[in-house]
């Protein structure tokens, strides 16, 4: 299996410019459905889904290879790669930003800027530092991932992840795009909520856009100030919209300020 | 005095047997029901104005941000979420809850609705099937380290009985060949007897462990080569480490037979062993091996008193032993491999017992 099918991609349009969003912990890349249609036609877009979530290739799925961001920044890269990708713009919500962050680095000149939507480079408090949560409470979130299976059954799991090419079997059932095998969940919530990027925002040569949500439990205007501290050529638009997901919740306010920097 | 009337939906909304939730579109609380204000020991001004996550437990706070909101955008409904809400007291309260997005004809969202129910024994039994499911994982991991462990030390195990084994057969031999007295041939003799039991009783307990704890008795097949110098070779071994005893041997082998050749030579050692130690000694332990009808047949048949019938049973069964002079009193595994043996040739060993003789009889397809 190749890593368009490995990573569920879809490219759609045919524009000079590619954007590839990414989608964070929790679903998978129909975060950006509304979003990603403003910008077919002035861009080649590129969807994909994190290997273990959404319609990836769950056999693809390497404890070890995806227990560090850098497993999935390889793939970002590897898709990237796979479609020739130069100069894109990479937009990645949530764990995706420093996921980016880090691709960006590994294949100088693949991407040409960041969007990176309430993006935290740690998650957890460290001395000085506000992440904006205990290790005890990451530590509470994995065990309570185990009380909400999200619909997942092992039974179902071939009839969503066998049809890659019919993906409407899959969102037939109920709360498809945020359901994860629970072991994978777990493991993706570990690695998302314990890793620490603060030493990688430095290294990020290209001109990165931040978007803040005024009122975010995840990651709050204070984590988001301090990646645009981190990243030398890097703004900050604090959005109106309030939660994580203004990708969802006010895609409007989103698509608005991506314009003013793409 | 009149109570609620059965059409009245705003006692219905206040006084359900489960909580209501109304979140507007900026996500905050409109209203809550009397019965969820009461479960949670909070009144309405604590609550309407802030968001429904301020009332989780942080982790329910990440999942409701990561999963559910995202998901009531996406499909405009969520079921079966399982939360704890953080009741006055600070204590979690764990619930079911349902969601529903109400929308406009243009797919704007208007407003969510939150159902919730109290599920604190149903999430204690969910919680305790999770953690018997848990520990059933960590003792199937522990049980498999240590069968490998087990196979690992059996192969050792044999390999170390067996070598000492082999060093006292050589020395008996030399000293065999240079033998005088009577009273010297007679000590070599039974270190050579004793050597070949001792062989016999290593190779049947490591089989025994094997097919008990590894993969079964496996077969190395093979048509081509003929059986009976196999049985000859185990027959004469027998005869000469039982030197008081007749062995008499019949062949009727006129047809390849596909199987593994050691195995059905343990197989008739096994069963000649046991006629020695059971049958009478003023009697032959008669042999006869023949193919015929597409089957192969081997019998082994001794006089003597007969198994007694509550014996038959259990003939078969691993550790089974009957009374037998000290002497030969072995493991009880002889016939348990041999019957092992003739399963694994997808074939049958029975026995039959009387007065005249006893008779065991093993016999295969030919394919």
């Amino acid at each position: 299996m190749g890593v368009i099918e490995r990573n569920n991609v879809h490219v759609r349009g045919s524009a000079d410019r590619t954007m590839v969003f990414a989608h964070g912990f929790g679903c998978d890349q129909n975060m950006w459905r509304f979003v990603e249609p403003a910008f077919e036609g002035e861009f080649r877009t590129v969807l994909f889904d994190h290997v273990g979530a959404g319609a990836s290739d769950l056999k693809a799925y390497d404890k070890t290879k995806y227990s560090t961001l850098e497993g999935y920044a390889d793939d970002v890269v590897e898709i990237g790669g796979e479609l020739g990708l130069k100069d894109a713009v990479f937009v990645g919500h949530s764990v995706s930003s420093m996921i980016g962050v880090l691709a960006a680095q590994k294949a100088p000149g693949m991407f040409g800027k960041l969007v990176l939507v309430g993006p935290s480079a740690r998650y957890i408090d460290d001395g000085d530092y506000v992440g904006g949560f205990s290790e005890q409470q990451i530590e509470e979130l994995l065990q309570f991932l185990e009380a909400n299976h999200m619909g997942w059954s092992a039974q179902m799991a071939p009839a969503i992840m066998g049809n890659p090419d019919r993906p409407e079997l899959g969102e037939e059932l109920t709360n498809s795009f945020c359901r994860t095998d629970p072991d994978i969940a777990k493991a993706f919530a570990r690695v998302t909520f314990k890793s620490d990027n603060r030493g990688d925002l430095a290294g990020v040569e290209i001109p990165t856009l931040i978007l803040q949500c005024s009122e975010d439990i995840i990651a709050s205007k204070e984590v988001g100030e301090f990646v645009h501290r981190g990243i030398p050529d890097s703004e900050i638009i604090i959005l109106e919209a309030t939660g994580h997901c203004p990708n969802l919740s006010a895609p409007d306010e989103v698509i608005a300020a991506m314009r003013t920097f793409v | 005095m009149p109570g609620p009337r059965i059409d009245d939906f705003e006692d219905m909304f206040e006084n359900s047997p489960c909580g209501y939730i109304t979140l507007g579109v900026n996500g905050r609380i409109a209203r809550v029901n009397k019965t969820l204000l009461e479960w949670i020991g909070r009144s309405a001004d604590e609550m309407i104005g802030k968001r429904f996550s301020d009332f989780l437990n942080m982790a329910g706070r990440i999942f409701y941000e990561t999963h559910i909101a995202p998901l009531l955008r996406m499909q405009g409904f969520f079921n079966e979420f399982a939360i704890d809400m953080m009741a006055a007291g600070g204590e979690p309260m764990q619930m079911i809850c349902n969601a529903l997005e109400g929308r406009d004809d243009a797919g704007k969202p208007l407003f969510t609705r939150l159902a919730l129910l109290k599920a604190t024994d149903r999430r204690r039994y969910e919680q305790e099937l999770l953690a018997a499911r848990e520990a059933a994982k960590n003792s199937l991991a522990n049980e498999r380290e240590t069968s490998e462990l087990r196979e690992q030390f059996i192969a050792v195990l044999g390999h170390d009985l067996r070598n000492p084994l082999a060093s006292i057969s050589a020395g008996a031999r030399i000293l065999g060949r240079d033998a005088k007295t009577e009273k010297e041939h007679q000590v070599v003799a039974m270190l050579q007897t004793t050597v070949t039991r001792m062989a016999e009783l290593i190779d049947n307990v490591l089989d025994f462990a094997r097919g008990r704890l590894g993969g079964g008795i496996t077969l190395d097949r093979n048509a081509r080569k003929p059986l009976e110098p196999v049985l000859h070779q185990v027959i004469d071994e027998l005869r000469l480490s039982s030197p008081g005893r007749q062995i008499e041997a019949e062949y009727a082998i006129d047809t390849p037979v596909d199987c593994d050749r050691t195995r059905i030579g343990q197989l008739v050692s096994n069963l000649v062993g046991n006629a020695l130690s059971h049958g009478t000694a003023s009697q032959p332990v008669r042999v006869r091996a023949e193919t015929e009808d597409g089957l192969f047949k081997l019998s082994v048949a001794n006089g003597g008193e007969p198994i007694p019938q509550a014996a038959m049973e259990r003939l078969f069964e691993p550790f089974f032993r009957g009374e037998v002079r000290a002497s030969r009193q072995g493991l009880g595994l002889g016939l348990h491999i041999a019957s092992q043996i003739a399963k694994a040739h997808e074939g049958v060993l029975t026995v039959t017992s009387t007065p005249e003789e006893t008779r065991f009889t093993f016999v295969m397809p030919l394919r």
